[in-house]
């Protein structure tokens, strides 16, 4: 197995390391719109330090409402301009985004490399179970994990995720993954990670006294490397499976999620 | 020359028939100011008084609210350091220091007080009830006593705030949006919490009584010749507010009352999972819902009287009409309409369908629009003006300098793609903090420092105003561009030790920075008390109309006679009418009052007779 490495630091003001396959595309479309509403900004701000300068005490007002047509006329296209411009990319690349990428779990659901991972959250810990080879949840060859989610690298990983106390919120700002667990319902999230690496999960949600403690670690592996960690992890559990051990047999059909 | 006044005088009398004025008379009579303590100062019926009160216990709590946001900052740049001052005189038991579990009673309390008994009293409570009968032209509020039992219900509710500090298991501690099932028993079983859900049940109680008297003002007592397109925009702003009110705050009392009913008999409407004892029966999410159909809207509640205030200020100050004056009154309208559909987008990532995620991220967008025509008419209100940078001014620009930032950064918020990133990170607090605790504290103190001659007959030191505007100004751009950098970064909200996390801890410095700023802040305010105090006993006195302005309220006394008008006043024109040139011949000065009659320079009847 390789020699795995602590998360590594950041540096500097900025969006954390991307180390996901579609992260960029969220990263270009904030830059972007940073572009527009700096500009828009610096426009405002000039206007004001402008007319304070030149339009002070001794400068005499002029007598006007701003009610001509062609005054108000001006003001709905600027507006309108601002919209299209500024919001409009926001908008299409948002819907876009969504059929085709973070929304697209039929694509994901039909590929069949993807790893599929059950995640149940609660104070103040995130577990995960794998199925194992049989592909079957709660069954003795599942993997169990305690904030600790292996996954491969170059593979779409697919999560469903539940909560069974208060709302808590699943978040790898690396993977650009975020999706909250709420109680009494199953939510999806998935991500492909394009580099090898460990990188820190979060809870994103208050969920109460130690919700800045509710971390765990992904670890992205080769995937050679993950295959005989899943294949090891497995025979492991199967071996230490105990049938009287109710507490520990969770874990939900995935199929029925998987048409929502 | 005297027929002359007199025939324009009749001219006047014809627009507003005298049986409207004699109904308006009769309407509002004008009652003999109490005498006693109890009926002049406690149970006062009197606006301008309830509006004082709301002031005071607005303050109180703001300083409150403060001191709360210092000890969060105070974690951020030193975690789990002793706490200074503060500390050693309410965290003693802890050495000083802030715990976890102290930290997000601290955090929870600072944005209730704030949202619910700082800015809404200051902005709402104060300055609704102190200007609308006066800016309307009545005598008082529709129903005065109404008025009373408002304030006197929103004093019960501070009261249940302080029982709340004092709870067994420390305060509320499920954050401001006291999100179930954390909100619950399930997650927060301390009394604390459940004083302070009653708390905002009480004050919504509070809110609603003083709304449906703010709306039925406005309709129903505005002076005759006052129409809808002449009232001062800080009074269509406020009004806007009530209706917002009236509307949401029910939806709000709807959430704290089936919440109340989880956390004191069980009825689990929002709990599931392992914690339900039934299975199927609660949904957290439909809280969610409920809070925010009321929740943003209350964005709206706070900064639509800032955005009226500030837009009279404008053009007060540039000595021009305000640009547009329908195309602000339409935004305003506009908003309000948009405001209850948008409010998904708190709640892009609670696993609703895209569907219903990308229609309120469209409407979300479409909000922008509005405000932006908002803004063009504020900067084209003052270009071509003749600007005076007194203090009101200052802070009123201000205040489009720190609601531009929030407001822009919105945008990433607004939109599905961008919001997974930033969701949930100190994005959305410095997003936040900018436009509704920024903004309306900015505006709160322009308002504070244009009406308090009008208040209490004194004007307030201009210099110390100025000096109070620039340190205010650039210690809060600097604390919540901190909280934006930050959240850019990826640092999750209402985390008590963010440096636990490896990508996070080089945020160190910049929150550090962000914390300094956040201490000179507070030290700044001090200069304001130290005015406003001075001010109050040994200010300038002030004459009735000390800015030179056009609303009714600056031609009647400062401070106002009990009943504000001898005599009720007809408006003639629009709350803006500076620079005209006519004006400035005949009554050679560059503005004239919304009630005060144009005097003819050379009567025409005189010199056709001559």
């Amino acid at each position: 197995m390789t020699l795995l490495l602590a998360p590594l630091p950041e540096k500097g003001i900025g969006l954390p390391h991307d180390a996901s396959l579609h992260g960029w595309r969220i990263d270009a479309l904030i830059n972007e719109t940073s572009v527009y509403v700096g500009l828009l900004f610096v426009i405002m701000v000039a206007w004001v330090v402008l007319a304070c300068l030149r339009h002070g005490p001794r400068h005499e007002a002029r007598f006007d409402h701003g009610t001509s047509t062609r005054s108000i006329a001006v003001g709905l296209c600027i507006a309108g301009a601002i919209f299209f411009v500024v919001d409009g990319p926001l908008f299409v690349n948002s819907l876009i985004l969504a059929r085709d990428v973070f929304g697209n779990f039929a694509k994901v659901e039909a590929d069949p490399k993807s790893v599929r991972i059950e995640i149940t959250a609660h104070q103040w810990a995130w577990v995960a179970r794998y199925a194992g080879p049989d592909g079957k949840f709660n069954t003795p060859d599942d993997i169990v994990t305690f904030n600790d989610v292996v996954v491969p690298e170059g593979t779409p990983i697919l999560f469903q995720l539940v909560s069974t106390d208060v709302i808590h919120s699943f978040n790898i700002p690396n993977m650009r993954a975020k999706i909250d667990a709420v109680p009494g319902m199953v939510n999806r999230v998935w991500f492909e990670a394009k580099e090898t690496g460990e990188f820190d999960i979060a809870c994103a949600q208050h969920c109460g006294l130690n919700h800045y403690k509710m971390k765990a670690t992904l670890t992205v592996l080769p995937r050679p490397d993950w295959e005989k960690w899943a294949a090891e992890a497995s025979a492991n559990s199967a071996r230490d499976y105990d049938p009287d051990d109710r507490e520990a047999h969770w874990g939900w059909d995935w199929s029925e999620h998987a048409r929502i | 020359m005297g027929l002359g006044l007199v025939r324009a005088r009749e001219d006047l009398m014809q627009a507003i028939p005298s049986e409207e004025r004699a109904a308006h008379e009769e309407l509002q009579p004008i009652h003999h100011e109490p005498k006693s303590f109890f009926f002049k100062y406690l149970w006062s019926l009197d606006h301008k008084m309830i509006g004082r009160q709301f002031l005071w216990a607005g303050l109180g709590f703001l300083l409150v609210g403060g001191l709360l946001a210092m000890m969060i900052r105070w974690q951020w740049a030193f975690p789990g350091k002793p706490v200074p001052v503060l500390g050693s005189i309410f965290l003693r038991s802890q050495g000083g220091a802030i715990g976890p579990a102290t930290y997000m009673t601290i955090f929870t309390m600072h944005g209730l007080i704030m949202i619910f008994f700082a800015i809404t009293p200051v902005l709402i409570g104060a300055f609704g009830n102190f200007l609308l009968p006066l800016q309307i032209g009545a005598r008082d509020m529709a129903f005065p006593w109404l008025n009373a039992l408002s304030f006197w219900t929103f004093a019960l509710s501070l009261v249940f705030v302080i029982l709340s500090l004092f709870g067994e298991l420390g305060a509320a501690g499920a954050g401001w949006t006291t999100y179930p099932p954390l909100s619950t028993n399930v997650g927060t079983p301390g009394s604390g919490q459940t004083w302070m859900v009653a708390a905002v049940f009480v004050t919504g109680v509070s809110t609603i009584m003083g709304g449906i008297n703010y709306v039925t003002t406005v309709i129903r007592h505005r002076a005759p010749g006052m129409t809808w397109m002449r009232l001062p925009l800080a009074t269509w702003g406020l009004w806007l507010t009530a209706i917002l009110n009236v509307l949401f705050v029910p939806v709000l009392g709807s959430a704290a009352l089936l919440l109340l009913l989880d956390r004191l008999f069980g009825t689990q409407f929002f709990i599931a999972g392992a914690t339900a004892s039934v299975s199927g029966g609660g949904d957290p999410i439909l809280f969610q819902h409920l809070f925010w159909i009321f929740g943003h809207p209350e964005v709206y509640i706070l900064i639509l009287p800032a955005w009226g205030i500030v837009s009279d200020l404008l053009s007060f100050f540039s000595r021009k009409p305000a640009n547009w004056y329908r195309g602000t009154v339409y935004a305003m309208i506009a908003v309000c309409v948009l405001s209850a559909m948008v409010y998904g987008h708190h709640m892009f990532l609670t696993g609703f369908t895209p569907l219903l995620g990308q229609s309120f991220m469209l409407l979300t967008l479409i909000i922008s629009v509005p405000a932006e025509l908002l803004f063009l008419n504020w900067l084209r209100t003052v270009w071509q003006g003749s600007i005076r940078l007194t203090t009101p001014m200052l802070f009123s620009l201000g205040m489009l300098f720190v609601f531009g930032m929030g407001g822009l950064t919105g945008l990433y918020l607004g939109a599905t793609a961008t919001d997974i990133y930033l969701h949930d990170t100190m994005f959305v607090v410095g997003h936040f903090h900018l436009t509704m605790a920024a903004a309306s504290f900015v505006a709160s103190l322009a308002a504070i420092y244009f009406w308090f001659p009008k208040m209490f007959g004194r004007r307030m030191n201009e210099t110390l105003g100025k000096v109070h505007f620039w340190i205010t100004l650039v210690c809060l751009v600097t604390v919540f561009s901190g909280q934006l950098l930050a959240g850019y970064s990826g640092q999750s909200r209402r985390l008590y030790d963010p440096y636990q996390y490896t990508f996070l801890k080089h945020l160190l410095g910049v929150n550090r920075v962000a914390s300094y700023a956040a201490f000179l802040l507070l030290f700044a305010q001090f200069i304001f008390i130290y005015n406003f105090i001075r001010s109050l006993i040994a200010g300038e006195k002030a004459e009735s109309n000390p800015w030179q302005v056009s609303t009714l309220e600056w031609f009647t006394a400062s401070p106002p006679p009990y009943h504000n008008y001898d005599r009720i006043p007809t408006v003639l024109r629009g709350p803006h009418e500076f620079a005209d040139p006519e004006v400035r011949r005949r009554l050679g000065r560059d503005f004239i009052g919304q009630a005060e009659e144009l005097p003819e320079a050379m009567p025409p009847a005189v010199a056709s007779a001559g």
